[in-house]
């Protein structure tokens, strides 16, 4: 065996470990000591930020005026991203991560390869200077341990899932995480701007980032400034009884009427609490804890940390690992054969069947223009048969809205979806498409579906997004559509051919580009302010042939027959 | 060690030829060539390999050898057995998967770049010939620097007003809207772009956006807005600038040939 001695000389080891050593040291040194505020990180802000936050920091740059959310106000020191417990500013690093990656689903870009790692420091030491807090800092902020991670099992999840009804996470983010809460609608951040509970199946889409630790992370630490409430100690649920004391007391809540012995225990308990919010306040204040109080405090906790790791593991659980690949490319929207009747809307067989992912972009080439999409995407599953097509589109959309009167414009704002088809399908790959948006000189055939007629699809014919009208003749359209737990399903069923001239006709094995619009109407979509997709591509997909049994074994034989011949031939010669 | 038969020489090259074009060549270049181009090379070097053997009739005769062997020869009868196997499977599983493949919807052929019309027009209303327009305010970078500055900056607000959403805070193409967007907006960061083009034709791009381009620029699908109708001539000069100017990158001038 060759030892590490023999080579490298004994003083280079030395150097070696002293230096691994003190990697970690200055990776943190170099996190914590940001430079003061310098010249060039006011450069880098005026050059890459002050547009949208401002010059001044107060999140007013003029590309702001049509953003939500509203790019950060840096005067009042809230910060959404943190890994500082409640109430803390972030520290440095947590402001070089957020400028580094960006925040998905805002228009808040990450600056990982515009700007270098050094400019990004010097821009978090001049953003600091916009609020005094930093500088009034006396110690650093308390940061959020992660020591007792509970690692995701499905008895975790089922722990979550109780722990998020018993929190209340129900009235914002919906019975099972879409956003759609009872006052999903109502909520405004701490500047009065309007705010959307995020959608808990569309983890791509949080601010902070996706994993267990950054979803913990945001209930401990609360995104100050929204209305999503952190764990602060003395606003948890029974903050300072342990788990089982806690679903004790619930029950003893529940009764209708208590014995003197279990008003007691309650009472106990109540105390219980009572101590512990008020070592949470003294903590807020500043005030020195004596031992004992840093126990119950410390103890208090520990059933806060373990609830938010079963949360974390809940909402983990609620969304796909990653965004589904967009059907963009060969990924195509393909509708499978089947002989008999085409599944209805509720049938199984739709289970059997993958979607295909839609993502869905805002409007902003036509006036009125939507700058801040609610709508993230449509997926598609369909079927046919000899005669018919059927398709299921579900989309999320955080609130059902059936003809509701918008109270500045007076417009009927409601929810709905389009799906557009060329009318006449190009041939060959350079012959021109209409207009993606709606068709131009060539038309398109569309679906239109609204929330308040759900069991209804109009065709129209349209060419351009401001020149649409239903068809004179409306072919017989089957449509089914409901709205469940933030989500809305469509089912369609049309005949794959229709007498109309001015409806696609369809035929296995021919790629149809398909496009789709969609409206929320409480985020103000109306007409040409909603959320598009470009073309993508839908196709019958062809019954595998039966050819591929015959040809092949006859491609087989056939060459096994020429080798024989061959060498016949070659022996004939020969002899 | 055996000297190689002429046959396995011709077959080594024949298949190394293959696997040159098929894998080394794509990844150097990063893009797969097209079956039907390699199809192409393949036919050309059987070709080639054929008259190489039939130059000199010893040599014809010397390829012949080892398949001649291997079909009647006693003491080949493994050898034989083996390909008289594999033959008929190879083409069994290949017959197969082209019958039983998927289709794929048609590429979208697209020229990024179509040449732009004789004239620059801002609504109805002509500018010049495209060969002679110029930016209006280019001079003041060496008349007027203050003023040129004022432009740039400008510039720079109708860019974050208008266009970041698709062509990205670093102008990367990579606006928050832009993953979901086909084509993908353009990126002036790429030296293929802003360097290549006269200020009339990015002129004539922003104004007339996608539903603007002649046919081989696909305009229907084309996301890029038709800005004439939101901004100001002097708007649309003023971003040109802020382009160039925030990417070091000047655009062709009229002197330069293609
Ligand atoms: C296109 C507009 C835009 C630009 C340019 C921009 N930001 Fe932001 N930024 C936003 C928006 C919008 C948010 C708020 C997102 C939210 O609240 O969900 C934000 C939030 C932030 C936050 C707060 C993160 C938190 O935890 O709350 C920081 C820090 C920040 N930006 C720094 C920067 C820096 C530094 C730059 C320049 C290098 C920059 N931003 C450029 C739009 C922008
Ligand atoms: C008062 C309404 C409200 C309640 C109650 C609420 N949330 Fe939220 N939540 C929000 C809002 C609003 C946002 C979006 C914050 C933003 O980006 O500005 C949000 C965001 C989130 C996020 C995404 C964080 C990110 O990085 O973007 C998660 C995860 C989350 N909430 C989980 C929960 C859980 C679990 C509960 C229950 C313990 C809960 N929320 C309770 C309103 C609420
Ligand atoms: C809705 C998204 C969107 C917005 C907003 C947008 N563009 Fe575009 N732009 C595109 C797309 C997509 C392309 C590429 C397709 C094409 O060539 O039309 C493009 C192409 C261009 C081109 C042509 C580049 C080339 O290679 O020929 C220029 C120049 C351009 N955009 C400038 C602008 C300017 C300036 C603005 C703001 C005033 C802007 N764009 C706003 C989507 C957008």
């Amino acid at each position: 065996m060759i030892r590490i001695q023999q080579i490298l000389p004994n003083t280079k080891i030395t150097h070696l470990i002293l230096f691994l050593a003190i990697i970690p040291v200055l990776q943190f040194a170099d996190a914590q000591n940001v430079p003061q505020a310098s010249e060039e990180g006011k450069r880098v802000y005026e050059k890459s930020c002050a547009h949208c936050h401002g010059t001044e920091g107060r999140g007013d740059g003029s590309a702001a005026e049509n953003l939500l959310p509203k790019p950060r106000d840096f005067t009042r020191g809230l910060y959404k991203i943190r890994s500082t417990e409640a109430g803390e500013l972030p520290t440095d690093q947590d402001l070089l991560d957020i400028i580094t990656k960006g925040m998905p689903g805002s228009s808040m870009p990450g600056w990982e390869t515009a700007l270098s790692a050094n400019e990004r420091r010097e821009v978090v030491a001049y953003i600091k200077t916009f609020h005094d807090g930093f500088k009034e800092q006396e110690s650093p902020p308390r940061q959020i341990s992660l020591a007792g991670k509970i690692a995701y099992s499905e008895e975790s999840v089922e722990i979550g899932k109780g722990l998020y009804t018993e929190l209340g996470c129900i009235e914002c983010h919906g019975n099972i995480g879409r956003g759609d809460g009872t006052s999903a609608p109502t909520l405004t951040d701490e500047w009065g701007f309007q705010t959307w509970p995020a959608n808990l199946a569309q983890s791509w889409n949080f601010r902070g980032g996706s994993d267990t630790e950054d979803i913990f992370k945001r209930f401990i630490g609360g995104l100050a400034g929204s209305p999503m409430p952190a764990f602060e100690g003395d606003s948890f649920l029974n903050f300072g009884l342990t788990s089982a004391e806690s679903k004790r007391l619930t029950e003893l809540e529940n009764r209708d009427e208590m014995t003197a012995a279990e008003e007691e225990e309650s009472g106990q308990y109540y105390e219980k609490m009572d101590a512990a919010v008020n070592i949470a306040l003294n903590i807020a204040e500043g005030t020195e804890l004596s031992a004992e109080e840093q126990q119950t405090y410390t103890e208090a906790m520990k059933v806060v940390y373990e609830k938010s790791w079963h949360l974390a593991n809940y909402v983990k659980s609620l969304a796909p690992e990653k965004r589904p690949e967009p059907a963009i490319g060969n990924n195509v929207l393909r509708s499978q054969y089947v002989t008999d009747a085409l599944p209805a809307k509720t049938d199984a067989a739709w289970d059997t069947l993958e979607s295909s992912h839609f993502p869905l972009v805002a409007q902003v080439i036509i006036e009125p223009r939507q700058f801040n999409p609610t709508i993230d995407s449509v997926n598609v599953k369909s079927f046919y048969n000899d005669t018919e097509v059927a398709f299921l589109f579900t989309w999320d959309d955080r609130t059902h809205t059936t003809a509701e009167e918008d109270e500045e414009t007076g417009n009927i704002l409601e929810d709905a979806l389009a799906i557009q088809f060329p009318v006449k399908i190009p041939q060959g790959p350079t012959a021109p498409k209409p207009y993606f948006l709606w068709g131009g000189r060539l038309p398109v055939y569309l679906w239109q579906w609204k929330a308040s007629a759900p069991d209804q699809v109009t065709e129209l014919t349209a060419k351009g997004i401001n020149n649409a009208e239903a068809q004179a003749v409306q072919s017989d359209i089957q449509a089914e559509g409901s709205y469940t737990n933030g989500q809305y399903t469509l089912w369609v069923k049309r005949a794959l051919k229709t007498d109309d001239k001015k409806d696609l006709q369809l035929e296995p094995g021919v790629f149809v580009p398909i496009a789709f619009s969609a409206w929320d109407g409480a985020n103000g979509d109306i007409n040409t302010k909603r959320v598009i997709s470009s073309w993508y591509a839908f196709v019958l997909e062809p019954v595998p042939s039966s050819k591929r049994f015959i040809y092949p074994p006859l491609v087989a034989l056939l060459s096994v027959g020429l080798l024989l011949g061959l060498r016949g031939f070659v022996q004939r010669r020969n002899s | 060690m055996k000297r190689l038969s002429l046959f396995t020489k011709c077959l080594i090259i024949f298949i190394g030829c293959w696997v040159f074009l098929r894998f080394i060549v794509g990844n150097v270049i990063s893009v797969p060539i097209p079956g039907s181009v390699i199809a192409m090379y393949m036919g050309l070097i059987i070709v080639a390999i054929l008259v190489h053997i039939s130059v000199e009739d010893t040599r014809f005769r010397e390829f012949l050898r080892p398949i001649h062997e291997t079909l009647v020869d006693n003491n080949r009868r493994v050898r034989r057995r083996v390909i008289a196997v594999l033959i008929p499977l190879f083409l069994l599983g290949y017959t197969y998967s082209i019958i039983a493949q998927r289709t794929n919807p048609p590429g979208n052929p697209r020229d990024a770049h179509p040449s732009p019309p004789l004239e620059i027009t801002y609504k109805d209303e002509v500018i010049g010939a495209t060969q002679e327009v110029e930016n209006p305010f280019r001079h003041y970078e060496k008349d007027d620097p203050e003023a040129f500055r004022a432009h740039v900056e400008n510039g720079k607000r109708v860019y974050y007003d208008n266009c970041f959403y698709c062509h990205g805070d670093d102008l990367d193409g990579q606006g928050h809207f832009a993953p979901h967007i086909q084509p993908l907006p353009a990126n002036f960061q790429d030296p293929g772009i802003i360097p290549n083009f006269q200020e009339s034709f990015l002129f004539w791009r922003i104004s007339k956006g996608g539903p603007g381009l002649p046919a081989a620029g696909t305009p229907w699908d084309s996301a890029m807005p038709i800005w004439e109708n939101y901004l100001t001539k002097d708007e649309i000069w003023d971003v040109i600038l802020f382009l160039s100017d925030y990417t070091g990158y000047q655009p062709r001038t009229f002197g330069e040939g293609h």
